[in-house]
């Protein structure tokens, strides 16, 4: 319990000061890369316990955002997405439910349910985020074909560096 | 109530999602230029449909009475042109000399019964005596003569139209002076032909001359236009042309009208009466 809660409390601060300070200068100023973008930061929210409830899940998502924002300078834009984000992780997680249900207890992690469901499951979240991320940023759908090439081009380069982290850590908690 | 916490305690997620959202877009349009912009523009966009919706709105219930409007103006406009020199608007507003007097004063009327369909057709306007309508005043539009008042009430009255088998109206080709007499002729079954007699033989016209009022009558000013030439024929034993004239009026399909009101009138006829009863 204790150290399920730690975890989330390296990965909020982690995650978040790794997209305000590494991330952020991917892509930007790169004339040849103008739909590169890598948000890594919805990890958190991703690998929240799944018997957090979706208030918390909220709260917290927001919180991830208005730190990457302040981070940003862009108050309220990663916000909105996290919190959409954090919404969607119920439905996902309804959507893509085991035949035998989820053990609660645990965390939605690849070393807890097996890499395929995860692989399917943060795929499912990143996309929404990258999406909601977007169109936020455009603020219009009249550039929907900006939005979706930025969207797609972001979400392989994001999904690569959410395996790697996978990799890295196989976070259990 | 139970259920109802119930409720709410299983929407909270989505409760909380909202507000969340909502504070986030709140920051995001206040803090971030671009997005500021087009949440403005948008704004004014939407709020700027919803004011021309609600326009188009009021537009649609004051037509009536913008319609009114429209033909008072009009009526102030004719009142100028038949009265060269005498400002008219002058006249209405302010204390004026007894010689600058119009003749001629148009009152707006709405048309309020119109038969086209018999031998004697006849028009009722809901101005009467109490506006200053006297018998014997034309009626006319922008397009033409419509008939002549017979009668009024306090309130109402009712004219001779045009497609009446005893109207007979003064007229004249435009640019002659040969005075004829605009009649229309039920057997033709057409409410805008009428037929114009008394013009002689030797006068040179030709089709598409415009027939307006002589005003060599009382009831109607010079120059209001009855309609165009559309044949003329040589009647052998008659002295005078037989002559078709279109009129551009559609009798059918009149709203407003304006009632000519000749402030002269009663002068003149005493004064013809006069002379001839003197010569008596």
């Amino acid at each position: 319990m204790n150290s399920t809660i730690l975890a989330n409390i390296y990965r909020f601060f982690g995650l978040a000061l790794l997209q305000g300070l590494v991330f952020q200068s991917v892509g930007t100023g790169m004339e040849s890369f103008r739909y590169l973008y890598v948000i890594i930061f919805p990890i958190f929210i991703i690998l929240l316990p799944m018997r957090a409830p979706v208030p918390l899940v909220l709260l917290l998502g927001f919180a991830i955002g208005i730190f990457v924002d302040i981070l940003y300078d862009t108050l309220g834009l990663h916000a909105s997405a996290a919190v959409f984000t954090a919404f969607s992780r119920s439905f996902v997680f309804k959507l893509l439910e085991p035949r035998g249900g989820y053990n609660v207890n645990l965390s939605p992690t690849a070393a807890n349910l097996g890499p395929v469901w995860f692989l399917k499951y943060s795929a499912a979240l990143m996309f929404l985020h990258l999406f909601f991320y977007f169109s936020v940023e455009a603020f219009t759908f009249v550039y929907i074909v900006d939005i979706l090439l930025k969207s797609l081009v972001s979400f392989i380069v994001s999904m690569l560096f959410l395996l790697i982290f996978q990799l890295i850590f196989n976070p259990k908690e | 109530m139970f259920n109802l916490i119930q409720l709410f305690l299983r929407l909270s997620g989505f409760f909380v999602f909202l507000l969340l959202e909502i504070v986030c877009f709140t920051l995001v349009v206040k803090y971030n230029q671009t997005q500021k912009d087009i949440y403005v523009n948008s704004v004014n966009v939407g709020t700027g449909l919803l004011h021309k919706a609600s326009a188009n709105f009021r537009y649609y219930f004051s037509l009536d009475d913008e319609n009114y409007r429209l033909a008072r103006e009009n009526a102030r406009l004719l009142e100028k042109m038949y009265n060269p020199g005498v400002d008219t608007l002058e006249y209405i507003d302010t204390a004026y000399d007894e010689s600058d007097v119009p003749q001629y004063v148009f009152q707006v009327a709405k048309v309020l019964k119109n038969t086209v369909n018999n031998h004697h057709n006849y028009i009722v306007l809901d101005k009467g005596s109490d506006d200053g309508i006297a018998p014997h005043s034309g009626i006319i539009t922008n397009n033409g003569v419509v008939g002549i008042v017979r009668k009024v009430s306090k309130r109402f009255s009712v004219a001779m139209s045009l497609l009446h088998r005893q109207t007979r109206i003064s007229a004249k080709i435009k640019g002659t002076n040969y005075p004829g007499s605009i009649t229309w002729d039920k057997m033709e079954n057409n409410a805008q032909i009428l037929s114009l007699s008394d013009i002689p033989k030797h006068a040179k016209l030709e089709v598409g001359d415009t027939v307006v009022t002589s005003g060599f009558s009382t009831i109607f000013p010079e120059g209001i236009i009855i309609g165009t030439i559309e044949s003329s024929s040589v009647v052998p034993g008659k002295h005078a042309l037989d002559i078709t004239v279109r009129s551009k009026l559609d009798m059918t399909n009149i709203q407003y009208v304006y009632i000519v009101k000749n402030l002269f009138r009663k002068e003149q006829e005493e004064l013809l009466q006069a002379v001839m009863e003197e010569d008596r």
